[in-house]
């Protein structure tokens, strides 16, 4: 067998030689030498002795600039490469200040089980201080399993607390008189993976660190903020609209890292005229096949459970035919028991394995010794966790291959199309909207619970007196003095989760085999179309039925069904523009943003069969009408330029609907939001008429009550297409849209007028009907005119 | 675009809801319009009315003396010869029996275990250090009205009732917070009766230990002054009431203690839980009936507290007088390494034993080594089939008596399983070696 270095070179040539055209993207990324600097001169007794008996005898660069930043008291955000060593960056200052005297440190990691893993590495530190004489280092968890009798112990003990934000805002901040030792010695505030604070959790997180910056200064400390970050466009710029100072970056790694290869990999098409591809799971097994059978290790990152327990069968029925044979394939993701997990960890860094299909549970953390190749069957939804997933291959500095296989899924087809985006700068750039009124009010109300405020204290953007004086005339303040107060008979912070807007989640609760059981929640705005009575509501692939529906509770009751198809929801939205902000020419139209009104109907559901995607029934939705004011960003064409671009006012819907579509698509891409994050719609932007796709696949105009509108008699036809944030008041995801909006204009063009399809598809401007391709101006022509004059092409 | 204009539009349409007026400023709608506008499906509340509240006034209801602007206190001397309920309320009692001397104050905290991964650390938890009853004889009553249940920094303790034992009564101190921005003063006159020049003391709670004192802790803290609480002893009698009568009472409240103890009834109390209610109302619309309300529940509280203590302690002298349980009282007892108390009170209570009940006693009288008491008890068990006593007696004529052959026919009888096995192999092998050939097959050993 050839060496391993020798290996990966050689099958990625048999890749390019055998599948050329199905390769849109070679890269290299060269190897990089380290780049080591010395321990800093005077650290704590004993911590120079423990690093260099855990084989750290000096820093990479980066490391060192971290720890230099840190001790002079300077916010910082570390945003270097997987595996680059990024942990030691906070833990060397912060035990340097523990080991010193008298210090604490607060670690905030998004996930328990993160926690967890970083207390395991600073108790094998600790041990490592002891060895070499030192004093030890106590580092707790404090989370939801911590038993109330051990609380007392990490409150008063606890040098290092590990927790989560969640924590931080629910239990130790309303409580914070009892961690007051704790905070007098707070030096340093770790948060860790910063990428994930974006959107709702990152505006409540904001919100969550202004609270606690009050509650040091009660007890006269300003703790430094270090946070660690994937690779996003804006880490400087997030960590410091997060923690409201400055906060300086470090992007360079000081890290060696092995030759690295990635290859984008789109599916051949099978049908031209639907465009319609070879699934990418075939191809994703096919890859894994050719690693393992040359020797290598390998593995497969999925979208969901159930993808992994599919291409996992796949794998097996091929590798471990035998069952007397250790098995040479196997499944990681979560629910599974975690002694199972711990065992395929084992099992894994001991080289027994040869193919690892796993879920996200893999991307972080988890130490599964190293491998060299990762396929990433479809785009796992934003750039910084495809790096993250793909960081898993080629951990020991030898080269290492990375295939991205593309679903057909619009943002796969554009990605594979755009290799810049793996390569260039980050495209991402992480929102947070910390000063969103519902938001902002809501952590007003739970700071004034923690400590009263005083006249002339600033919190946020906004006037602090007038949302003060609006809680004492709810009666939860009295002002007295200059002093506000909170009276009310509550705990403010329990009634706020850190992952919605204000308006109270609904509880997804599965009532199969009798009893009540909590599986899910669904945010407010999202509800109505997903939970409607009949809905097939899917966690994990395991569909459940919505049979009764308790609006004002806020509670959906499901049981477990078989189904074999899904439910979609259709819905009518209505936008009414109420405030324009801010608005210029773009192309031979005009982009605006500003405040909308919007209602959504939801007059009923569509129940599709899988993998068919054939139609197989409709069911009513009873539900009032949905109204919203959020902000939004609007493209309009000019009349007269749109009139002579598509003739006919049905095209020109059309084009309107699918220039939107694929527009969604590369929004949700720029802004690292989930689709669901934004909404779309097209109308006049008066209420009088809005665009819908109707059962037989064509655009239609429909009025205020829903009746078909007939184009061609509309006075002013201007249709505008309607991209919004799609929570109540919004959460700033518009304001940058409307910023970028040339530049998604012209990815979108990019994204339609490079697809593979002839008139259309689901990969572009969204499914079109049989025959449609067939006509003089395809839906996806349309959609390009539309999107020529936005960008001023035509 | 103005305000009024954004306004028009919105209530232009007919799918919004009509709007109600509201004032408007120059540079755009109130807070409370926009938040109407972005809160979807909640109706957001009335604002509440206010009228300035008049302390002379409430001073002059309760009795009071105003301390300071926004501290009212409340004085009065008990007699030793008040009644209360069935009892009369001295305030020399010393504890005899209670086990449960009060924790000192400790530093260290209140004697939580760690857990286990501090364990690791090396880090090991310390138990506080308990000290002798009677050294405590002065005792100071706490009970403190709060604005809430919900704890955390935003609940107040705005009524700090205090009894202290003075020559043979007592002297009752209520002190109460009337203004918002006057904590500090409150917290200082209050804080002053529990610091170490009033004279030792320790305090006597019901359930002070879990709310009262952690609560009155985060309020000094958060006035940021030292917190007097942290050096005093403190016995709270919660936990010894639970002890005895938790399984023999639907709740252990004070309310349920003193009618059940003492034999008291209160006739028009007001209930603890309308107690935030009361003092809003005093903050918000100047009330101050329901406030006198609460400071006589407050007295009645503090009243009770008083009388429970010599109770409480003869309820461990005596446990079935009171009905209480016997046998989690000898546990107690025992717990605390009085082991002779514990075995009267069982002894005294043997007919009323359950099987639990009655094995506790064989043990401590297998422990007293008085064996016919204990073996008397297990056969009684063994003759009514209970297998834990079945394995004692195994165990004693195994070890003790050395009648081998009654020790294995007994341990035949044990429902089957490993122990079982080892114990009828080891006494098998031992007769064997004493001469009996017995095989072990023919025992139905395998």
């Amino acid at each position: 067998m050839p060496a391993p270095d020798q290996a990966v070179i050689r099958l990625k040539a048999r890749l390019l030689r055998s599948y050329r055209a199905r390769i849109c993207g070679d890269l290299v990324r060269p190897a990089t030498a380290a780049s080591l600097l010395d321990l800093p001169p005077d650290l704590a007794p004993g911590l120079r002795e423990a690093l260099t008996a855990r084989g750290l005898p000096q820093l990479y660069s980066h490391q060192r600039e971290a720890f230099d930043l840190a001790q002079a008291g300077r916010h910082l955000v570390v945003a270097t490469p997987t595996a680059s060593g990024k942990t030691l960056c906070y833990n060397l200052p912060v035990l340097d200040a523990v080991l010193r005297g008298g210090k604490k440190a607060l670690y905030l990691f998004p996930t328990k089980a993160l926690a967890q893993d970083q207390v395991a590495e600073l108790i094998e530190l600790g041990r490592a201080l002891k060895t070499a004489g030192g004093e030890g280092v106590r580092a707790y968890t404090f989370d939801g399993d911590t038993p109330g009798d051990a609380r007392k112990a990490v409150r008063t003990r606890g040098d290092i607390v590990v927790s989560n934000p969640d924590m931080l805002h629910q239990a130790i901040l309303p409580h914070h008189t009892k961690w007051a030792q704790f905070f007098e010695g707070l030096a340093y505030v770790v948060v860790d993976e910063l990428h994930s604070y974006r959107g709702v959790f990152g505006s409540h997180v904001a919100n969550v660190f202004r609270r606690l910056r009050r509650v040091c200064r009660f007890y006269g400390v300003g703790p430094t903020f270090i946070f660690t970050s994937a690779t996003i466009a804006n880490p400087a710029e997030l960590a410091q609209r997060l923690c409201g100072e400055p906060v300086t970056a470090i992007t360079e790694s000081g890290a060696p890292q092995g030759e690295r290869h990635l290859l984008l990999w789109n599916p051949p098409v099978i049908n031209p005229d639907l465009g319609i591809r070879a699934s990418a799971r075939s191809q994703t097994t096919r890859i894994a096949r050719m690693a393992a059978v040359v020797g290598l290790k390998a593995i497969v990152f999925a979208r969901s459970r159930l993808m992994v327990e599919v291409i996992t069968k796949y794998l097996k029925d091929v590798f471990d035919k035998d069952p007397r044979r250790p098995p040479r394939v196997l499944a990681y993701r979560g629910g599974y028991l975690p002694s199972e997990r711990r065992a395929a960890e084992q099992a894994m860094r001991a080289g027994r394995v040869d193919l690892v299909v796993c879920t996200s549970a893999l991307e972080l953390g988890v130490d599964i010794g190293a491998l060299d190749v990762a396929i990433l069957n479809g785009y796992p939804g934003t750039v910084a966790a495809t790096w993250q997933r793909l960081g898993r291959a080629g951990r020991r500095l030898r080269p290492s291959l990375g295939v991205l296989v593309a679903t057909s899924d619009p943002l796969d087809q554009y990605l594979v199309r755009h290799p810049e985006f793996f390569f260039g700068a980050s495209p991402e750039h992480a929102r947070i909207h910390p000063d969103q009124l519902l938001i902002l009010l809501e952590h007003v109300r739970c700071a004034a619970f923690e400590l009263p405020f005083r006249d002339g204290e600033t919190f946020g953007a906004e006037d602090l007196t007038e949302m003060l004086s609006y809680l004492r005339d709810q009666g939860v303040l009295q002002h007295q003095g200059d002093q506000w107060f909170w009276v009310a008979d509550s705990y403010p912070a329990n009634a706020v989760s850190l992952r919605s807007v204000a308006e109270g989640n609904f509880v997804v609760i599965d009532t199969t085999g009798g009893t009540q059981r909590v599986i899910a929640e669904v945010d407010w705005s999202s509800a109505p179309g997903t939970l409607y009575v009949g809905a097939i509501y899917m966690i994990q692939a395991q569909p459940y039925q919505v049979e009764r529906l308790d609006w004002p509770g806020r509670k959906a009751f499901v049981t477990r069904t078989q189904a074999d198809y899904y439910t979609d929801a259709i819905d009518y939205t209505r936008l009414k523009i109420l405030d324009r902000f801010e608005g210029r020419t773009c192309g031979q139209g005009a982009t605006a943003n500003g405040e909308v009104h919007l209602v959504r109907r939801y007059p009923g559901y569509k129940k599709i069969r899988y993998y068919s995607h054939d139609n197989i029934g409709y069911g009513n939705i009873d539900l009032p009408d949905q109204e919203m004011h959020t902000t939004s960003v609007w493209w309009q064409a000019e009349p007269r330029a749109l009139e002579s671009a598509l003739p006919d006012r049905a095209q020109a819907i059309e084009g309107f609907l699918g220039a939107a579509y694929a527009l969604h698509h590369v929004a949700a891409l720029r802004s690292m939001a989930e689709l669901h994050d934004l909404g779309r719609a097209v109308g006049d932007g008066q209420g009088t008429w809005f665009a819908v796709t109707g059962a037989e696949g064509r655009g239609q105009l429909r009025g205020p009550d829903n009746a078909p509108v007939d184009g061609e008699g509309v006075d002013r036809f201007e249709p505008t297409l309607f991209l919004y944030d799609n929570y109540p008041g919004g959460v700033g995801l518009s304001a940058p849209l409307y910023d970028a909006a040339d530049t998604l204009v012209r990815d979108a063009r990019d994204l339609v007028a490079g697809c593979a399809c002839t008139g259309g598809c689901p990969a572009c401007v969204g499914p079109i009907m049989p025959g449609d391709e067939a006509r003089a101006i395809t839906p996806r022509a349309a959609a390009l005119a539309v999107l020529g004059l936005l960008e001023g092409a035509v | 675009m103005g305000f009024e204009d954004r306004l028009r539009r919105i209530r232009g349409q007919a799918a919004v809801p009509e709007v109600p007026p509201v004032p408007s400023l120059p540079d755009g709608p109130t807070l409370a319009e926009r938040l109407r506008r972005v809160s979807t499906g909640r109706a957001v509340p009335e604002p509440a009315t206010t009228r300035t509240p008049d302390e002379a006034a409430l001073a002059a209801v309760l009795g009071a003396d105003i301390l300071a602007p926004g501290v009212l206190r409340l004085e009065r001397r008990l007699d030793a010869r008040l009644r209360h309920g069935r009892g009369m309320l001295g305030s020399a009692h010393v504890p005899q029996h209670l086990p449960w001397p009060p924790a000192e104050a400790s530093p260290g905290g209140s004697g939580l275990q760690p857990r286990p991964d501090a364990a690791e650390i090396g880090e090991a938890g310390s138990r506080p250090q308990l000290a002798p009853t009677a050294a405590h004889s002065v005792w100071l009553c706490l009970d403190t009205e709060t604005s809430g249940l919900a704890g955390g920094t935003g609940t107040w303790a705005f009524l700090t009732g205090l009894l202290r034992a003075a020559g043979v009564g007592w002297c009752l101190r209520q002190y109460l917070l009337t203004r918002l921005d006057a904590e500090a003063a409150y917290l200082d006159l209050m804080g002053a009766e529990l610091a170490p020049d009033a004279g030792p003391a320790c305090l006597l709670t019901y359930n002070g230990r879990s709310f009262d004192a952690p609560l009155l802790t985060t309020r000094f803290r958060l006035a940021g002054r030292p917190d007097p609480l942290a050096a005093l002893p403190h016995l709270d009698l919660l936990a010894p009431t639970r002890r005895a009568f938790a399984r023999v009472w639907p709740d252990c409240r004070l309310a349920t203690a003193e009618s059940r103890l003492l034999g008291v009834q209160r006739a028009d109390d007001l209930p603890g839980s309308a107690a935030p209610a009361a003092w809003l109302d005093w903050l918000r619309r100047g009330e101050t009936g329901p406030l006198a309300a609460v400071l006589r529940h407050n007295r009645a509280d503090l009243l009770s507290l008083a009388g429970l203590l010599p109770v409480l302690d003869a309820v461990y002298r005596d446990p079935a007088a009171f009905g209480a349980d016997c046998r989690s009282v000898a546990a107690a007892h025992q717990a605390r390494g009085d082991q002779a108390q514990a075995l009267r009170i069982l002894a005294a209570n043997r007919r009323d034993l359950d099987a639990a009940g009655l094995h506790d006693l064989a043990r401590l009288y297998r422990r007293s080594r008085d064996w016919g008491r204990a073996i008397g008890i297990w056969e009684e068990l063994c003759a009514r089939g209970d297998p834990e006593a079945r394995a004692a007696l195994a165990r004693f004529h195994e070890h003790r008596s050395g009648d081998l052959g009654r020790a294995l026919e007994l341990a035949l009888a044990l429902p089957p399983g490993p122990e079982r096995e080892r114990r009828c192999r080891r006494i098998a092998e031992k007769l064997e070696r004493a001469g009996r050939n017995l095989s072990l097959g023919e025992l139905g050993v395998t």
